[in-house]
């Protein structure tokens, strides 16, 4: 970092959180493929990483990175947004080095210890047992620290700067999505309670605070790269706000058809959540026609030019505005409705959608992100792809898009066969899983998701390398 | 000059923006306080005066427990301690639960204890389903106290050698890779005697939870079609 | 009562549960109470751009 061109302490601090973060993403892919082996071949690794500790870390890495990546961005975008320095960011620092040091521990702790005896202890020290939220309860407690420290330096940073419609709705969302966490900090014997609550972290994550937060993204993203118009970007930021909240928070109920609540929820969560796509075709549309008119703008000037100043970094966004569309839009509206989810809910159809969703509304944007890190790093003014980004961003959205096929496929065998066949039980469940149609989605979900791991070798190559490549634009 | 469109304007959209966030979470706030005391643990007492719950006290241990088939609701429902003429739960007949149908409020609560924080300590989640969330690599367990193959003439039961239904499942739990019944097998974790007695308890707890019909037709359907 | 509106079936009874008995009632109570004052605010804005143009 000696020769650096950045001017703020806040995007240096955000270049380390892209560099953790992108460690993060290469240990979710390969705990991804120890699974995903295991799938095909069932004593690979038995009882030395069983699925259940492959499958956690996958997981808990996948929102650690993000959540590292998520704030990344904020450092980054401070500055431009507000135009200061960001208050706090040495705080942020020590805070950094903190969040990180708690990451690296309690990974090695699911790796090495495992399971504990069933009492307390263990929810303390090792592991929750909490699908995405594992992480024992001291680190809660030192992420709601990490968090806050986050959230105060963004709203110091927010009053004392200007205070622009992107960095609003980030003070808003981030808020929320900090406080959201502390609805799945509470043990209980109850089942039902316990789920209840832990989809008020889940849930008005990925489908209300987190998609707020690419919504504010793609603004930003829109601004800097093709000089898209503040004024245009923010009136659909707001419009995308309304939308995402209005049928996110209230679409949770798709998540209480089926875990003791009452039956009023079919009708709230199917209604809520079948309009949760909306807003994901209107952030596409607007990226999309932005683009063309930002780029109509330049050619009626004669110039034969892009309008875009960072190539990869807009690929990315566009692979955000479509897959964010088609992973959870799409493949979400496939099974929300009860009359549907009464079959697929729980099955390798959950887990397609879950795939795709999170890689195309959460991944590419991210990756875009420390796209735009390196370009502000290395002062290069007009970023070109190399032969790696291209090599990196097609073998990483084929192979997912690839993996979301294969799952889905598989998924039509489980569902069909294990659940509206069978009736769900352990013989039926086994049926399911030796259907011709599961069998090969499983074996070419394995091969997708190698594709998608030499993706990623290439993408850590690029984003070491591309900073120092000559046919940039300085 | 033409007329400004409010549809074009930035605080039309924040202000929307604002009240429709507002009142979708003030919202899920008033549903939040409808349905907690829905899905409340239930008591022994409602258990011995014939209360329906949602999410029945610990002591359902000391009963039988059947998913039958609701005419009203039109789809199946846990039945606890045997039907009624309306087909609804009596709460008369009991079943022995580890030898005994007369397990305490406190005692059966313990065990749902030990074995709700078992069900946490070991990961089952990162496997199996719990009402439906979780892993898919294992068998779903919402209902997996109903399941057949546990049942007198299961083929599980069998293989464990023991007589009861949950001596077998216990059996099982602590032991799994004793007892393979795919290539995909369950690793031992460790399981102690004692809290797998607690996790069957919590197993036997969640069959009695009303799922809303999830999952459908379960263990009604013998050699169906074979999903090859 | 007639075919549109069914006998009420949840295990408790309760307002949510009461509303849920008819047609997408309870989905169009919700829908209603998040989207039709709105129109005021669009009232108000509209007032407000009349003002200042």
């Amino acid at each position: 970092m000696a020769n650096s061109h950045l001017k703020y302490e806040s995007k240096k601090l955000a270049t380390w959180y892209f560099t953790f973060a992108a460690i993060i993403f290469g240990a979710q892919l390969l705990f991804g493929l120890v699974a995903a082996i295991q799938y095909v071949m069932p004593s690979f690794m038995f009882e030395v990483v069983d699925f259940s500790v492959a499958r956690m870390i996958h997981i808990n890495a996948l929102v650690v990175w993000m959540v590292f990546a998520m704030f990344g961005s904020v450092y980054w975008l401070l500055p431009d947004e507000t135009g200061i320095e960001t208050v706090g960011v040495g705080i942020g620092k020590l805070l950094f080095w903190a969040f990180a040091a708690a990451i690296v521990v309690v990974v090695l702790v699911y790796l090495f210890i495992q399971v504990g005896p069933a009492d307390e202890t263990t929810i303390w020290f090792i592991h929750e047992g909490r699908e995405y939220i594992e992480a024992p309860r001291w680190a809660d407690f030192a992420i709601v620290v990490v968090a806050l420290g986050f959230v105060a330096n963004l709203y110091m940073t927010g009053i004392k700067g200007n205070r622009s419609g992107i960095v609003t709705v980030l003070m808003a969302d981030m808020i929320a999505f900090s406080g959201l966490y502390l609805t799945g900090m509470f043990y209980t014997d109850n089942i039902s309670m316990d789920q209840f609550w832990w989809w008020w972290v889940i849930h008005l994550w990925v489908e209300a605070t987190w998609e707020v937060f690419v919504g504010a993204l793609a603004a930003y993203g829109l601004i800097t790269m093709i000089g898209a118009h503040r004024k245009v970007v923010e009136m659909w930021l707001w419009i995308e706000v309304a939308m995402l909240f209005g049928s996110g928070i209230l679409g949770m109920g798709h998540h209480y058809f089926w875990i003791g609540t009452p039956e009023y929820w079919w009708e709230i969560g199917a209604l809520f959540s079948a309009l949760e796509p909306l807003p994901l075709v209107a952030m596409f549309i607007h990226v999309l026609y932005d683009w063309g008119k930002m780029q109509g703008q330049e050619d009626a000037k004669g110039l034969e030019q892009s309008v875009i100043t960072n190539k990869p970094a807009f690929t990315w966004f566009i692979l955000n505005a479509f897959g964010n569309f088609l992973g959870a839009g799409i493949w979400g509206f496939f099974h929300t409705l009860p009359q549907v989810n009464l079959y697929t809910h729980g099955t390798q159809f959950t887990s397609a959608h879950g795939h795709l969703a999170f890689f195309g509304a959460y991944a590419t944007i991210l990756i875009g992100m420390m796209y735009l890190g390196v370009q502000g790093k290395n002062g290069i003014k007009i970023m070109r792809h190399t032969k790696s980004s291209i090599w990196a961003t097609s073998m990483i959205f084929g192979g997912v898009l690839g993996m979301t096929m294969a799952l889905t496929i598989a998924g039509y065998a489980d569902f069909i066969i294990s659940r509206a066949q069978w009736g769900a039980t352990w013989e039926g469940y086994f049926a399911g899983q030796s259907g011709v149609w599961y069998l090969q989605g499983m074996n070419w979900r394995l091969i997708m998701g190698v594709v998608t791991f030499i993706g990623f070798l290439f993408l850590v190559k690029d984003l070491l390398s591309t900073g120092r490549a000559a046919h940039h634009e300085r | 000059m033409a007329k400004k469109s409010v549809w074009s304007d930035n605080r039309f959209w924040q202000r929307s923006a604002g009240w429709v966030t507002g009142v979708a979470s003030v919202l899920l706030m008033w549903l939040t306080f409808d349905t907690i005391p829905q899905i409340t643990l239930g008591t022994d007492a409602d258990l011995e005066n014939g209360v329906t719950k949602r999410v029945p006290g610990p002591t359902v241990i000391n009963y039988k427990i059947t998913y039958e088939m609701d005419k009203k609701r039109h789809h199946e429902v846990p039945v606890i301690g045997g039907a009624n003429a309306e087909g609804k739960s009596s709460f008369q007949e009991k079943e022995k639960f580890f030898g005994r149908d007369d397990w305490s409020e406190e005692e059966a609560r313990a065990l749902l204890r030990l074995g709700k924080l078992g069900s946490q300590a070991k990961n089952c989640m990162n496997c199996h389903t719990l009402l439906g969330n979780g892993a898919y690599y294992a068998p779903d367990l919402t209902k997996a106290w109903l399941d057949p193959a546990w049942g007198p003439n299961g083929p599980m039961q069998a293989m464990t050698g023991k007589n009861t239904k949950e001596e077998a499942m216990a059996e099982f739990l602590q032991f799994p890779s004793q007892y393979p019944t795919h290539a995909r097998m369950m690793p031992n974790l460790g399981i102690t005697a004692e809290e797998a007695k607690g996790l069957v308890a919590f197993l036997k707890h969640m069959s009695s939870i009303d799922t809303n019909g999830f999952p459908r037709n379960f263990g009604k359907i013998e050699g169906a079609v074979h999903g090859k | 009562m007639n075919v549109m509106f069914e006998p009420f079936v949840d295990v408790v009874p309760s307002f949510f549960g009461t509303l849920a008995q008819g047609p997408l009632t309870l989905t169009i109570f919700l829908h209603t109470l998040i989207v039709l004052p709105m129109f005021w605010i669009y009232r108000q804005e509209k007032a407000r751009l009349e003002q200042e143009g």
